[in-house]
C-alpha cells in the first residue's frame, strides 16, 4: 500500500476526529475532515479519495441520507459508517443506504485501520482474480484448491473460504469481527469461539510439514497470513 | 391480514335482514288486502244475489210462474259483462227444467235463506240461493270469476311490487353498508398496520359526525399517540446509545494513550481490563436497546421478509459443530428442509445463537446439545444440563437473571433469554421452556399451548 490512502472524514465530533487524524499520522494514510455532512458530500464530489468513514449521526443531514445522495451522484468511493448506533438493524440500516461496511463506537483502532485496507483492496479489485499468490501461498478460486510452495493442502469447504479471505487480505490484518462478518455472515459476535476453532484447523493444516508459522495472532485484535516462507 | 369473511360481516347480515323483514312485510300486507277484498266481494255478490231473489219473487207473486219465467228470460237476454253473469234455473215440482241457463239442477244443492258459494257442473264458481215456489224450485246464482281475477290482479301486482321493494332495498342496503364497511375496514387496517399511509386514509373519515366517525377519531387518536410513543422510544434510546457511547469511545482512547506509557505490567493489565469493561457496558447497552427495540415492534409486520429458517438454522449448526467438538459438547441437529417464515434475518440468527450459547454455557463437558426445527416454525434446544430448578422458571425469561454457568461463573450479562424472547414475540412467536425429565429444553413456537405436557 504505497503511500498509504487518502481519507476522507466526515465527523461532527471534533475529539473523534483528532483521535482519528493522530492515529492515521502513525501510518503514513492521509486523512481530511469535514465536519457536517453537507460540506462532506461537497468535498467527496471533488476530491479523489480512496475511501471514506462518514459519522452516522451528523448536525445537518444524517448519515444515511448522505450515503444515499453519494451514491445517487455517481461517487462510488468505498464508505465505512462510523457509529454510536451498533445494533443489528442500526447496521442494516446503513449497508442498505448504500455503505460498504458499518463500525460502532468505540472500536479498536487496528480494526478501524483493517476495515480500511480491506475495503480499499475491495474496491481496488485485487480480491477478484482466479488465481491468489502470497509468498508460498496459492489459492486458486475457481478450482478451490490451495497450495504453499509445491505442498496441496487438503481443506474442508469452510476451511477453504477462511484461507481464500486471508489470502484476499494477505499480508494485512483481518479482525475476528470481518472474519465473523464475511465468512460466518454474522454481524454480531455469537459467545462460541467459532473463529479460534476454525483458525486453529486452518492454522494446523497450513503448517503441517513446515517449519515457519503460516499465522500470525495479533492478540486481542484478529489474525494475519505471513508468506509461509 | 386477517379479513372479516363476506357471510360473517355485519354489514352482509344486515342487508340480509332487511329483505327478509321486506319480504316478511310484503306477504303479511298481500295476505291482508286478499282477504279484505275477497271478503268484500263475497259480500257484494251476496247483496246481488239476494236482490235477485227479491224482485224475482215479487215478479213471481205479481204474475205467477209464468211471469217469472218471462222476467228470467228478459234478464238472461240482457248479457251481464264477462266474469258477473247471472245464472238462473226455474224448476217444477218434477225437476223438469221451465226455463234458465243451467243444464239442470245442481247436485246436493238445497234451497235456503242465505247464499252460499258453489261450484257449476261445468266449473264456475257462484254465490248461489235456491227458492222454494208452489210449483217448483228457483235457482239464482252470480258467477264470481271476475272477483276471483282481480284478486288475481292484486296478487300480482303485491308479487311485483314486493319483488321490487326487495331489490331496492338490497341494492340500497349494499350501496350504505358498503360505504360504511369501507369506512371500518380503514379502521381495521389502521390498526393492523399503522402507518402513515393508513392514518391518512383514516384522516378522511375524521369530519363524519355518526358512530363510525367518533370511533375513527379515536382510533385516529390512539394510533397517532402509539406511533407518537414508539417514535419518541426509538429516539430516546438511539439518544442514549450515542450520549453514552460517544464518551465510552473517548474514555477508551484516553485508557489506550496511558495504556501505551503505562510503567509497569500491573497497571498495564488493570487498564487492559478496564477496556474490557467498556465493552462489556456497551454489550449490555446494545443488548438492552435490541430487546426495547424489539418490544417496541412487536407484531409489527415492517421489515419482516420471508426467511429461509431451514438455511438459517442449518448455517448456525455449522459454526457451532467445530466449537462443540473442541468443547467436547455433542451437538446434534434435525432440521426440517424447506421451513420459511417471515421474520428478520439477523434478529432470528440471534434468537437461537442465544439459546444455543446459553446450552454450551451450562452443559457439562461430554454434555449434549440438541438443535432441531419443525414445521410451525418450532424451533427446539435441548440440553442434557442441570436443568433449571422450577421456582426458577419463569423468572429465567426476566432481564440479568442469571446462573452460574458450568464453570463456576456467571458469565454473560444475563440479557441472552430475555432478548431470545424479546424477539420471539417481536415475530408473534413465544417461548417456552418445556418441562422435561432431565436438562433444559426450549421451545420457539406459536402461542398455542401445545408443548404444554405433563412434567
Amino acid at each position: 500500500m504505497a503511500g498509504g490512502l487518502d481519507i476522507l472524514h466526515i465527523e461532527d465530533d471534533s475529539r473523534t476526529a483528532s483521535d482519528l487524524q493522530q492515529l492515521v499520522r502513525a501510518t503514513g494514510d492521509r486523512i481530511t475532515w469535514e465536519a457536517n455532512g453537507a460540506d462532506g458530500l461537497r468535498r467527496a464530489g471533488i476530491g479523489d479519495f480512496d475511501v471514506i468513514i462518514l459519522d452516522r449521526m451528523l448536525p445537518d443531514i444524517d448519515g444515511l441520507t448522505v450515503v444515499k445522495r453519494m451514491r445517487e451522484s455517481g461517487i462510488g468511493t468505498p464508505v465505512l459508517m462510523l457509529s454510536a448506533l451498533g445494533r443489528t438493524v442500526d447496521r442494516a440500516e446503513g449497508l442498505d443506504a448504500g455503505a460498504d461496511d458499518y463500525l460502532a463506537k468505540p472500536f479498536e483502532a487496528t480494526e478501524l485501520l483493517a476495515r480500511l485496507r480491506a475495503l480499499h483492496r475491495r474496491a481496488a479489485g485485487h480480491a477478484h482474480s482466479a488465481v491468489i499468490i502470497h509468498g508460498a501461498f496459492e489459492c486458486h478460486v475457481k478450482a478451490r484448491t490451495a497450495f504453499r510452495g509445491s505442498k496441496h493442502l487438503a481443506l474442508s469447504p469452510k476451511e477453504f473460504e477462511l484461507f481464500r479471505y486471508l489470502m484476499e487480505n494477505a499480508g494485512e490484518v483481518v479482525t475476528r469481527e470481518m472474519l465473523l462478518r464475511d465468512v460466518w455472515k454474522m454481524s454480531f459476535d455469537p459467545q462460541t469461539n467459532v473463529v479460534d476453532v476454525n483458525i486453529g484447523r486452518l492454522r494446523r493444516k497450513l503448517e503441517d510439514g513446515f517449519n515457519s508459522p503460516a499465522l500470525e495472532t495479533i492478540w486481542g485484535t484478529g489474525y494475519r497470513l505471513l508468506d509461509g516462507k | 391480514m386477517t379479513q372479516v369473511r363476506l357471510l360473517d360481516s355485519i354489514f352482509t347480515r344486515l342487508v340480509a335482514w332487511s329483505i327478509a323483514v321486506c319480504i316478511v312485510v310484503v306477504l303479511v300486507l298481500g295476505a291482508l288486502v286478499g282477504a279484505k277484498f275477497e271478503q268484500l266481494s263475497t259480500a257484494t255478490q251476496e247483496a246481488a244475489v239476494n236482490a235477485d231473489v227479491t224482485t224475482l219473487s215479487e215478479a213471481y207473486r205479481d204474475d205467477g210462474v209464468t211471469g217469472l219465467a218471462r222476467r228470467i228470460n228478459e234478464r238472461l237476454a240482457f248479457s251481464g259483462p264477462a266474469g258477473s253473469a247471472p245464472h238462473y234455473l226455474l224448476v217444477d215440482n218434477d225437476g223438469a227444467i221451465i226455463t234458465g241457463n243451467l243444464s239442470g239442477w245442481p247436485a246436493g244443492f238445497e234451497v235456503g235463506t242465505e247464499p252460499e258459494s258453489i261450484a257449476l257442473p261445468n266449473g264456475t264458481r257462484v254465490h248461489a240461493r235456491g227458492l222454494l215456489l208452489a210449483e217448483g224450485r228457483l235457482f239464482v246464482g252470480r258467477e264470481s270469476s271476475l272477483d276471483q281475477m282481480i284478486l288475481n290482479e292484486i296478487g300480482f301486482a303485491f308479487v311485483a311490487g314486493g319483488l321490487f321493494v326487495v331489490f331496492a332495498v338490497g341494492v340500497a342496503g349494499r350501496l350504505t353498508t358498503a360505504r360504511l364497511s369501507r369506512r371500518v375496514d380503514r379502521v381495521i387496517q389502521a390498526f393492523q398496520n399503522p402507518d402513515e399511509k393508513r392514518l391518512e386514509q383514516l384522516a378522511k373519515d375524521r369530519n363524519a359526525e355518526d358512530e363510525i366517525g367518533e370511533l375513527t377519531r379515536r382510533t385516529s387518536e390512539t394510533l397517532n399517540r402509539l406511533n407518537h410513543l414508539v417514535d419518541s422510544q426509538r429516539e430516546t434510546t438511539d439518544l442514549i446509545a450515542h450520549e453514552m457511547r460517544t464518551p465510552l469511545m473517548h474514555l477508551d482512547s484516553r485508557i489506550l494513550k496511558s495504556l501505551k506509557t503505562a510503567p509497569d505490567d500491573a497497571t498495564a493489565q488493570g487498564l487492559s481490563e478496564a477496556r474490557s469493561d467498556i465493552r462489556g457496558v456497551i454489550t449490555m447497552l446494545e443488548s438492552l436497546l435490541d430487546i426495547s427495540h424489539s418490544e417496541a415492534h412487536r407484531g409489527d409486520p415492517r421489515g419482516l421478509h420471508p426467511v429461509d429458517l431451514s438455511d438459517l438454522l442449518e448455517h448456525v449448526a455449522e459454526i457451532y459443530e467445530g466449537s462443540a467438538e473442541e468443547t467436547g459438547h455433542h451437538f446434534e441437529w434435525d432440521i426440517a428442509p424447506g421451513v420459511t417464515f417471515l421474520g428478520e434475518e439477523m434478529q432470528l440468527t440471534r434468537l437461537v445463537t442465544n439459546l444455543l450459547d446459553n446450552a454450551f454455557k451450562y452443559v457439562p463437558t461430554g454434555g449434549t446439545v440438541i438443535l432441531s426445527l419443525a414445521e410451525g416454525p418450532v424451533i427446539t434446544v435441548s440440553d442434557t444440563g442441570p436443568g433449571i430448578p422450577p421456582e426458577d422458571r419463569d423468572a429465567i425469561f426476566d432481564r440479568f437473571r442469571r446462573a452460574k454457568g458450568n464453570d463456576g461463573s456467571s458469565g454473560g450479562s444475563g440479557l441472552g433469554l430475555a432478548l431470545a424472547r424479546a424477539i420471539a414475540r417481536r415475530h408473534g412467536l413465544d417461548i417456552r421452556l418445556k418441562p422435561t425429565m432431565r436438562g433444559a429444553t426450549f421451545v420457539v413456537g406459536g402461542k398455542k399451548p401445545e408443548d404444554v405436557e405433563p412434567a
